[in-house]
Formats: C-alpha cells, structure tokens, sequence
C-alpha cells in the first residue's frame, strides 16, 4: 500500500533522515519506534506531504505521492495526526471535526461520519460545543484522532498518541488504534512508548539518526536484546 | 499611625507630584483649567489663558485625588485621614519644589521654550496662581489641605453604610429591568432585534441629512474605518497574518480613484464609479503582490515586511521620480465628484454612500466568516500545520485572505480620495496603518460591533473633542493602557453563540468526582 524507497530529507543543511526504505501493507498496523530525533516526525510529515523530499519517493496504491502537496495527499485517503494533540483550541469540538471533513464535501456524509465519532468517542458527544482547548489531554487526543478520521482515510498516520497521557488513558487509546484497524484503516504508527507500540503491531522498524538499524515483526523486534536494553528498559 | 501608613501615604503623594510635574510641562494644567472654565460656563478663547479660580479647582480635584489614593483599604479612620494627609503633603512637597524652579525661571526670565515648547511665562505665572513666591507655599498648602479631603471623601464613600446603600441602588435597577422586561409583550421580545435594527435604519437615513457637514465629515472618517478595519480583520482576525501595511493597499485605492479622475497628471475622466472598481481590482492586485513573497513568514516577521512595504509605497509616491505618473509629494488634486442618476455628490451624499459602503462590507464580511473559506482561515491561524494536515491549502487561503482585506482597502481608499477631492502621499501614511490596527485591537478583534465602535472610539472621538488635539496622542496612550487591564479583549469582544455556558458542562463536572474518572491526565 505505502513504499518509501531511499528516503533523504534534510531541514537546511541538517540531514534528517538518511536513505529511509519501508513499506506497509493494506489492512497493517506498522510502527516505527525510536528515540527524541531519531527522524519519526519528519518520516510522517514528508509522507503526508508537509515536507518534501530532496531524494527518493513515497509510493502510495502504485502512485508516486512525494511531490503531491499535503492536501493532495489527504484527498487520496492518507491522514497525518500530529504529534502533541495538535487540535484547534479556540474552536468547539463539532468545528474540529468539521475541519477533519473538510476535503469531504457531501454534507450527508459528514452527518453520518460525525455520529459514527460521536459513537466511538462518546466523551465528545458530551462535549461537542465546548472550545477544544478546554478539554482534558486525553480527550484532547481523542478529538485529534477523530478529527483524522472524519475523511474516512484508507492510511492513519499517527504521531506519538501517548504523549504526555496517564497509564490508563494511553491503553485506551491503543484500545481504540486497534478498533480503527479492525474496521479497516491500515495505521503507521510512530511512537516513543515502545511496549504499547510493538504489543499491538504487526511490523516494526527501528529508526536512529535517521537511518532505518532494525525491522521485523512486531514480536521479534520485541525480542531483540538491542531493542530491549534500549526501548524496553530491560 | 505607623510605618507603613508614612510609606504609603509618602509612595502615593511622590507619584501624584511627578505626574502633576509631567502635565505642568506639557501645559496640560492650563488645557485642564480651560475645558473646567467652559464646563462652568466662562468662556475662553483660543490662545487666550483661564482665570485663576479655574486653575485653583482643577489643582483642588487633583490633590484630592491624590490624597484619596494614598488612602489603603485597611486601618483606622485615623489612620486613614493621616494617610490622605501624608498623600497630600508629598505631592505638595514635590510640587512646591518644583514651583521653586518655574518661580526661578520666572525671575530670572530664562525662557525654556526652545526645549520645553509649552512652558511659557504666562503659562507658569497661572500655576503659580499669580501669586509668585507665595503661590509656593499656597500650593503646598492647598495639597496638603485637600489631601485630607480626599482621604476624608475615601473614609467617608468605602464606609459600609455607602457600600450598602449602592448595593440597594444596583438591586432595585436590576429588578426594576426585568420587571420592564416581563411587561413586554412577546411580540416585542421576539421581534426586538429586528425593530432596533429598523430603527438603526431610519436613524442612519435621518440623521445624515439633518446633523451638518461636520458631523458628516467625521461619521464618513469613522466609516471609512470601519471598512479598513475590516479589511484588516481578515488578514489579522481570521487568518492571523500580522499586517501592518495596510495603508499601502488604502493608497491603491484612493490613486486609482484620483488618477483616473482629475485633470492632472493624466487629464483621464473615467468618472468615479468605473474607477472606483479599478482602485478596488488594484488593491487586490496589490495584496496579491504583497502576498507571494512573504507566504513563508509568519508573525512579528510578517509585520515587519508589511510595515516596509506600506512605507515603500508611500516613499515611491513621494519621490520626484514617479512625479509625472502619481502627482509626486504635491499629490493629486480637483479630483472629479461622483454623480448619481445625475445628482452631483454632496456631504450628505457622501454619508449615504459609505453607509451603503459599511453595510456592504460587514454583510460580505459575515458571509466570508461563515464560510468554509473562513472556517479554513481560522484553522490557519490557530495552527497551520494541523490545518495542512486536514487538507487546507494553506499557502492559497492565506493569500485568499490578503486579497480579500485588500479589496475593503482599497474600496475605503477609493471613497476616501473622492470624498476628499484630493490625495496626497501624506494621506497614506504609517500612522494610517498604526490607527487601523488600534481600530481592530481597541475595538475587539473579529468583532463588528468592536470595530465599529473602536473607529468611534480612535478616529470620531478625537475629531468631535477638538479641545485635547494636542493631548490626542496621550489620551490616546492612556486609553490603550487602561484597556489592557480593563478590557483585554476589546472594547466589544467576539462572543461565540454556539459555545455552550460554562456553568452547565465543565464546570460542573469539575466538582462532581464521580464524572473525573478517567480524566486524571495532565
């Protein structure tokens, strides 16, 4: 579905990612894990198109996407959820998600797609004319994502959706990233929270400085000592 | 009385003094004397100076001011009075002192007008209430008197029984609205907007007629503000571009409208109507120009680049070198008066069109604001990222919204020129741009009614209280300070109907824990 072959972006003349290689199949949830600037945000900002890349390509259903601009891409059915509940603050909860929707055009549609989040993420029912900014994180993270996945999206970029949230609140939300696969949304998922992260992907890949050091299923890379000492805390 | 009762009172006297200094050297006190004089009924004409016995009241009211701050809120009534005492014998102190030089100066007849313009010996010989050296100690004495005033009126207006009987004034008003209130029939509670709005109407359709060109003059400054101020809110209030040249795309309009209107430098006479839509289609392209290179700029950045182009635009007016073309610095002048179904332009005229003018744009302004195109503007000013990431074209909505304000500008502009005949470089300055942008902070952001009434506030406010020209820019100054402790939003800040009270949903599920479980994040 999504193959990044030779991936090279730099920020000026810093290199930030150097000669990424991956790809993720229909219906996968893939996660890439790593350390504070091993390069993740910048891997799913220049999938989704708000950074371009200066070498290599990202492959999407057999198309070249690289040089799309971001909303572009998101028409195709690619949604980034960045990281650090980037939500609208100062708008309610229902304008949030209208925003989600806004490559949808169909108003029906749109209908239909909120009550489904209002269904899935019951808190923001409750909560639907309030300012963004009043929720609590974990509401805040919840709205992030049902604000991704108002456009229906075929492919979910998740950039860290445990941040900064509480034990409980952080396996609920993997709770719901495994309900939205169920359903048929293939995820990548980028994460610091390697434990959470690898015990519900199928793949992983290992980033550091930029480079790809590891892949594998979800369960070997879990496995493996390197990992361990360094993710796991083992 | 005690340590800190001395401090106080001594803190309070010393600032009263240096601010009392401060007016004395801008000659506020004469200004002050004057505006009391009229308000008493004795005229003074202009140039001329107030009799002494006004001069005495305005030094009256400010030590009593004086010595009613000094006043703190706990302590005795001794204390108090002693505190008002102290406040006012500072503030004498200090102003006696200072007396002492201007009797000095006085003396000696050094003038000092080559550095401090109003201080003048007439000016001094009336703070010194004509007395000369004894009108030193006469001030001292009349601070440290009236001090104690003050701290007597402060004793007297925080005690309980006041603060009791204001707040049996405040019940009674409140009860006897909702009793107004409830006598209403429901016809008139429901259609209640729609007859204030009727009755706006027909006020904005008598009034003009009736109120003289003067006041035409200064409702048309007012409106061609609310306009400007509009046009900026688009670019600053809905997509967050921090803009400050917008006088640059005012000039657009108003050139376009005078060059293509008046014999000279061009001889063109496309009448105003046809020319009035170029300004507009010039300001676009201006805004479109603007905008391409300063896409990537966000912030204080923006600010800066806009700032230069505003003052770019009006240094190219300015010069010889665009002389033949724009009119140089002696700008553009006769330029041809609009004609209506025949009718030539008059004041009155005029008002009618920047009503229709006003009207337009806060009708087009809802309609954007409304939109998907508005709703893509705000995202874009809270986070442009996440706005990107939702598939709003940032880079396209961004300049959508500069070539949107820029044709309110240029629209203000083109009416502007015309209405004033003549435009000249010196119409376009920095300063506009600094007053639209008071206009739209003062006002309220995002806000119409804030707008409307910051352009009163700013540009109608002054004109009509010619008397403190001089002081405009300190009334000014101390309006925008008091605001941002009184009103940090805005004189009419925007409310959000859609927003749900707080009372019903956050706030009362902070104090129910049963509802907190599973919100112990953060």
């Amino acid at each position: 579905m999504l193959n990044v072959t030779d991936l090279n972006v730099y920020y000026g003349a810093i290199h930030a990612l150097k000669g990424i290689s991956f790809n993720l199949q229909e219906g996968e949830i893939v996660t890439l894990i790593g350390a504070n600037g091993a390069g993740k945000s910048t891997l799913l900002n220049t999938i989704s198109g708000i950074l371009h890349a200066k070498v290599g390509t990202v492959e999407y259903l057999g198309e070249i996407i690289s040089d799309e601009p971001a909303q572009a891409i998101v028409q195709k059915g690619i949604v980034h959820v960045p990281e650090g509940r980037k939500i609208f603050a100062k708008m309610t909860v229902l304008e949030n998600l209208e925003m989600g929707a806004y490559t949808v055009n169909d108003r029906q549609l749109i209908q239909d797609k909120m009550e489904a989040m209002f269904e899935r993420f019951p808190v923001l029912r409750d909560r639907k004319r309030q300012l963004g900014g009043t929720l609590s994180g974990g509401e805040q993270q919840m709205l992030a994502m049902a604000r991704g996945l108002m456009p229906n999206p075929k492919l979910l970029l998740l950039d860290e959706p445990s941040m900064g949230l509480a034990p409980v609140l952080v396996e609920q939300i993997f709770d719901i990233i495994q309900d939205i696969n169920h359903h048929g949304t293939s995820v990548l998922l980028v994460e610091q929270n390697a434990h959470m992260a690898l015990s519900i992907a199928d793949r992983a890949y290992v980033l550091e400085t930029g480079k790809i050091v590891l892949e594998g299923h979800a369960n070997e890379v879990m496995n493996n000592p390197m990992v361990i000492s360094a993710y796991l805390g083992g | 009385m005690n340590k800190e009762t001395i401090r106080t009172g001594s803190q309070k006297g010393l600032l009263f003094g240096i601010v009392m200094i401060f007016l004395v050297l801008i000659n506020f006190h004469i200004m002050a004397a004057t505006m009391i004089s009229k308000v008493l009924g004795t005229n003074v004409l202009r140039g001329a100076f107030p009799e002494v016995r006004f001069m005495i009241i305005f030094l009256v009211i400010f030590g009593m001011w004086a010595g009613w701050s000094a006043v703190r809120r706990e302590g005795s009534t001794t204390n108090k009075l002693f505190e008002g005492l102290i406040g006012g014998m500072t503030t004498g102190l200090v102003v006696a002192l200072f007396g002492l030089i201007l009797f000095f100066l006085l003396e000696t007849q050094t003038d000092v007008r080559r550095y401090l313009t109003a201080l003048s010996f007439a000016s001094i010989d009336i703070f010194l209430l004509g007395l000369r050296g004894m009108g030193i100690l006469t001030l001292f004495g009349l601070f440290t008197l009236t001090g104690v005033l003050g701290g007597a009126l402060a004793v007297g207006l925080r005690s309980q029984a006041v603060a009791n009987f204001i707040k049996k004034i405040k019940t009674s008003i409140r009860n006897l609205r909702q009793r107004i209130t409830d006598s209403l029939p429901d016809n008139v509670k429901k259609y209640g907007k729609y007859i204030f709005y009727l009755l706006l109407l027909v006020l904005l359709l008598l009034l003009p007629a009736r109120w003289g060109s003067y006041n035409n003059f200064v409702f048309g400054m007012v409106g061609i503000y609310v306009i400007l101020g509009i046009g900026l809110n688009i670019m600053l209030g809905l997509s967050g571009q921090f803009m400050i040249g917008i006088a640059a795309l005012f000039a657009m309009g108003a050139y376009s409208v005078a060059l293509l209107n008046s014999p000279f430098p061009h001889g063109l006479m496309w009448g105003f109507w046809p020319s009035l839509a170029v300004g507009v289609v010039m300001a676009v392209i201006g805004g479109l120009l603007l905008g391409l290179p300063i896409m990537r700029l966000r912030g204080d950045y923006l600010g800066i680049v806009t700032l230069g182009f505003g003052e770019i635009i009006r240094i190219l007016l300015n010069s010889d070198l665009l002389t033949d073309l724009t009119g140089g610095p002696r700008g553009i002048q006769n330029i041809q008066q609009p004609t209506f179904l025949g009718m030539p332009f008059n004041d009155v005229s005029y008002a009618y069109l920047i009503i229709i003018a006003m009207a337009v744009s806060i009708f087009l302004y809802y309609r954007i604001e409304n939109s998907r195109t508005g709703r893509a503007w705000l995202s874009i000013k809270e986070d442009a990222l996440v706005s990107q990431a939702t598939g709003v074209d940032v880079q396209k909505y961004k300049l959508l919204a500069l070539c949107v304000g820029a044709a309110f500008a240029g629209l203000a502009g083109g009416i502007f020129a015309a209405r004033n005949q003549f435009t000249g470089p010196n119409d376009h300055t920095l300063m506009v741009s600094i007053n639209v942008l008071s206009v739209v902070i003062v006002g309220g952001i995002n806000s119409i009614p804030g707008i409307i009434l910051g352009s009163f506030a700013l540009r109608g406010l002054p004109e009509l209280l010619r008397e403190l020209e001089t002081y405009r820019l300190l009334v000014f100054g101390a309006l925008l300070v008091f605001m941002m402790i009184v009103r940090p939003e805005g004189l009419w800040p925007a409310s959000r109907p859609d927003l749900e009270e707080k009372g019903n949903t956050g706030l009362k599920e902070d104090l129910d824990p049963e509802e907190n479980e599973g919100r112990s994040d953060d």
